[in-house]
């Protein structure tokens, strides 16, 4: 059986951008919005060479409503 | 006993919870371990001082002259304005560790003025500038400095000048434990009208943003009578309180929440934030604070305008009472916050008077008295509510424990174990909002004169399965819980349980035998950890005495090889000692404890020894200096003591403690074990004091150091040219102020000079000196140990005091003239100077300012100033304790009552108190 690595789920922020990322336990990363349900607004966010994301700790992670912890 | 007395009693039976409401808000939460989520662990910069007033907290609140319910979810403290600074003054501003010459310090003026034990009664001050408050500068100049000059303070700035000062006294009184009435009162010092703005704040600490579960609490305005502005705050564990401010005054509401845009670039999710209020008052902008009067963060915004030399007086009430019942109920009708509210103010003070009237000797002068009652009060307000799930936390940071994927955290890595959630004696609430282990047990020392459950409840805590280690180690700070502090609990443990004996007639045998089981676990972490060579010589690393060695002790040596260390090993003694005494307490009505003292007897001969034999003629005792150092083991197996002659080369005389000769007269098999014991190791008795030989009243001593040493180390220490000065025994001996130590070792020089004020150097930070200064802490334990060799040897063992004077005393006369000493730090003097202030001539001159006093970390070894942080009342508090101690013990009650005595005295004034009472 294949072992399905799973990520850690983290924040971010994207100063250039200001917007919040997130990364999913797949790994895949979203832009999610200051908005109240963020999570149901998200959009992907492709990170290239040189993006920037500054760790935000991870207690924010409350204030998105996302569907896993 | 006094109606103080009743409150305690009543909080001790949970008839009626008087602590639930205390000074438990911190005075610094940013810049702390908790609150640091970098990945390096650079806590002071990672949550500066500039964000704190737009970032939410994570696990505290922080605020100025503030209070909280013992769970902190629902916070009151004072916001000012003087139309001047660019911020509001919420919360108390210091320099970072980095940015200061001498390590982090708090650059305000603030005194913890009164406080009774409930906090029935609470008294702070806080002076305020009326000119914009110098921040850059204080910074900028302080930066520029080096480690040689002084800190710039914030007198230097000038800021003060011409009186041009706002003093801001803030009252508490209870009226019942969820009544509580407030009072601000306003001095313009200065020579011109002047305005300030005051904005009494309550506010919910932030738990529902960082929990998917956590309900919202929520503050609303409320209607209430004419002449009152009313908020409502509801939570759903706390339940409804009031907060009533007299006068129809404007209520500013924001949420206490983080503002993302100002801290992280990005967009709000609401328009109202942590600094909404802020922004309000000092920017104008209107939109920040919620038109809907409602939020989790709320302020009554007062505009006085105070007359040269007049003052203004502001009244609120923060109650469980609903405006309904408050206006039927509760005194006069119309009166806006109830009739009583000046009776029951008063009242309270006059209560507060009569408790410490009841606790002061009668013997110590006004000036005496007002130093104790300070103590006490600083004391009392530096408890916080500390809360900190380190499992969480590191979880929170990506170091979850159990994950296999995690990464290491900077700190505190290995006790995911913890969980705090407590209300605990701090040192210093800015400097030091943080529990030390060490720190805490000293602290017990003066609390348990006003509250002895109080002292008890600590030190139990800290043994608590959310505290201790698995392993059984004692937590010791937040920036790392791993390190080692001296191993003082158990001596704590022992002087609470007998002072709570003699004072209910009964000692509280559960808690003594729990608090045992637990350090039974401690010591033999001890034991297993820092005795490398299984020869019961121990190390233990810096130890809490940060710089006091030739290299930090802490870190691999450039020598290479390892410290034994005299200190740790006399800890290590004294532990030994204190345990045993447990032991034979316990031992007197369960026989399982006496082969526990009998153990703790045997390990204490094996340690005490270990120090006079170790390895021939490298022992840590030197004939010929006649005193106690570290040796230095090298790698190729050479061996050489570090001569340096410090607070360390006379711990190994603090380890001694007496015993009553016919303690464990019933359990002749243990005696005669232990004589088993010493013949079959003969070698033992010859390097210490011998341990069968009988003193006065047939006690024994358990003493490392025989009569010959102890005048040899005595010589020294009370020789005004090493350590005993003018304001207590330093810390280094002076001799190194011309002959200091110096060592090569990996083509470097090491040295340490006597230095009597500041470091000169980064270790440790660089905020704390061993190399000279007078340490409150340690000098207790100087004066216990004199006066156990007192109750031993009697009044026919003198010695000369000072060294060279010619003037001969007993032991008990030399622990009282070192406590004089110690004293004389806060008492006037002839001239009416207090040593404590240095040269500060504002707090030695103006009437403002010169009864105010501060306990410090340490202080001068030649001139008694304060130094390092300003307010810790923490251990300095012992001054209390020590006061008192010299104020009721005599020499003759501590030779026949040997350490029961002082217990006893005590006892007797609080069941003096009980009988007057009926």
């Amino acid at each position: 059986m294949l072992a399905v690595r799973k990520h850690e789920v983290a924040l971010f922020v994207d100063r250039s951008t200001r917007q919040w990322i997130v990364r999913d336990p797949e790994g895949n990363f979203w832009i999610v919005p200051s908005v109240e349900n963020a999570w149901d607004h998200r959009e992907p966010f492709h990170p290239v060479e040189d993006t920037d994301l500054e760790p935000i700790p991870g207690h924010y992670k409350y204030l998105f409503r996302l569907p896993f912890y | 006993m006094t109606s103080e007395h009743d409150r305690l009693e009543a909080a001790r039976t949970q008839e009626l919870p008087w602590k639930k409401w205390g000074p438990y808000l911190s005075e610094r939460q940013w810049g702390t371990v908790r609150e640091d989520y970098s990945e390096g662990g650079d806590a002071w910069n990672y949550f500066s001082h500039d964000q704190a007033r737009s970032r939410a907290y994570r696990w505290g609140e922080d605020g100025l002259a503030g209070i909280s319910d013992d769970q902190q979810r629902l916070c009151f403290a004072l916001a000012l304005w003087n139309g001047k600074d660019a911020i509001l003054k919420e919360r108390l501003f210091g320099l970072t560790n980095n940015e200061s010459n001498h390590g982090e310090d708090v650059k305000e003026y603030y005194f913890y003025l009164d406080s009774t034990p409930t906090h029935s009664y609470l008294k702070y001050l806080y002076k305020y500038p009326q000119a914009a408050f110098p921040y850059a500068d204080l910074v900028e100049t302080s930066r520029r400095r080096s480690r040689n000059e002084f800190e710039y303070e914030l007198l230097d700035t000038g800021v003060f000048d011409e009186n041009r000062y706002f003093d801001c006294v803030v009252e508490y009184a209870k009226q019942t434990p969820e009544d509580i009435l407030i009072q601000i009162t306003i001095h313009n010092r200065g020579p011109e009208a002047a305005e300030l703005h005051v904005l009494p704040t309550l506010w919910f600490r932030n738990q529902w943003s960082w929990h998917a579960a956590s309900g919202r609490p929520i503050l609303r305005q409320v209607p209430g009578l004419p002449g009152q502005s009313v908020v409502q705050a509801v939570d759903p564990k706390l339940g409804e309180r009031y907060l009533y401010c007299l006068a129809d005054v404007p209520l500013l509401f924001t949420e206490n929440e983080t503002n993302t845009q100002r801290i992280f670039g990005v967009a709000n999710r609401t328009p109202y934030v942590k600094d909404g209020i802020n922004n309000c008052v000092v920017l104008g902008e209107a939109a920040a604070i919620n038109p809907q009067q409602t939020g989790t963060k709320a302020a009554a915004h007062y505009r006085l305008i105070v007359g040269p030399g007049q003052s203004e007086t502001i009244q609120l009430r923060l109650s469980d009472m609903a405006p309904a019942a408050l206006a039927s109920g509760n005194g006069r009708a119309g009166a806006p916050l109830g009739g009583q509210f000046e009776e029951v103010l008063e009242l309270r003070r006059n209560e507060a008077d009569d408790f410490y009237k009841a606790i002061t000797p009668g013997t110590l002068s006004a000036d005496e008295a007002n130093v104790m009652r300070q103590a006490l009060a600083g004391m009392l307000w530096t408890k916080q509510f500390y809360h900190y799930d380190v499992d969480k936390w590191l979880e929170e940071r990506g170091c979850d424990p159990f994950k296999a994927t995690r990464k290491a955290a900077p700190r505190n890595d290995h006790w995911h174990h913890m969980y705090n959630g407590d209300v605990i004696s701090m040192p210093d609430k800015w400097e030091y909002p943080w529990y030390a282990a060490w720190d805490l047990a000293f602290h017990v020392l003066p609390l348990t004169l006003v509250d002895p459950d109080f002292g008890k409840q600590q030190l139990k805590l800290m043994l608590r399965e959310r505290y201790i280690h698995p392993n059984g180690q004692i937590p010791a700070y937040e920036w790392n819980f791993g390190d080692v502090n001296p191993p003082v609990h158990a001596w704590a443990t022992i002087f609470t349980y007998r002072l709570d004996k003699a004072r209910q007639g009964e000692g509280d045998k559960e808690w003594l035998k729990s608090c045992f089981q637990k350090l039974l676990l401690n010591f033999t972490w001890w034991v297993n950890r820092k005795d490398r060579s299984g020869r019961n010589v121990f190390e233990g690393g810096f130890l809490g005495l940060d710089n006091i060695g030739v290299f930090d002790r802490s870190a691999p040596l450039p020598t290479g090889g390892y410290l034994e260390q005299a200190d740790g090993t006399a800890w290590m003694a004294l532990y030994c000692q204190n345990m045993l005494e447990i032991a034979i307490e316990l031992a007197m009505t369960e026989p399982d404890y006496a082969d526990m003292s009998l153990k703790f007897t045997e390990h204490f001969l094996w340690i005490a020894s270990a120090m006079g034999h170790m390895s021939g003629d490298t022992g840590m005792w030197d004939e010929e200096d006649g005193f106690y150092y570290d040796v230095l083991r090298l790698p190729d197996g050479g061996a050489q003591r570090l001569k340096v002659r410090s607070m360390v080369g006379l711990l190994p005389l603090c380890a001694a403690t007496t015993f009553e000769g016919d303690r464990l007269a019933k359990y002749p098999e243990i005696g005669e074990r232990f004589r088993r014991f010493l013949d079959a190791r003969p070698e033992l008795r010859t390097a210490i004091h011998d341990p069968l030989k009988n003193g006065v009243a047939g006690r024994r001593l358990a003493s490392i150091l025989d009569e010959t040493k102890l005048r040899r180390v005595l010589a020294k220490l009370l020789d005004e040219r090493e350590f005993l000065s003018d304001f207590g025994i330093r810390s280094l001996s002076r001799y190194h102020a011309d002959h200091p130590y110096v060592i090569q070792a990996s083509g470097q020089e090491y040295r340490v000079a006597y230095l009597p004020a500041e470091s000169d150097t980064g270790m440790f930070g660089g905020n704390s000196n061993w190399r000279g200064p007078i340490w409150m802490p340690v000098n207790l334990l100087v004066m216990r140990a004199l006066l156990q060799y007192y109750s031993y040897y009697g009044d026919a063992f003198t010695v000369e005091c000072p060294t060279g004077s010619g003037r001969q005393m007993n032991l008990y006369q030399v622990a009282e003239e070192i406590g004089r000493r110690l004293s004389n730090i806060f008492l006037q003097d002839g001239a009416g100077r207090r040593p404590v202030f240095g040269g500060a001539k504002k707090f030695q001159d103006d009437p403002h300012w010169r009864d105010y006093l501060l306990f410090y970390e340490y202080f001068h070894g030649d001139n008694g100033a304060g130094l390092g942080a300003s307010h810790q009342t923490g251990w300095t508090g012992v001054i209390a304790r020590i006061m008192h101690l010299f104020a009721t013990l005599t020499p003759e009650a501590a030779l026949s009552g040997s350490k029961t005595a002082y217990f006893e005295t005590e006892g007797r004034a609080a069941k003096r108190e009980a009988v007057g009472a009926r």
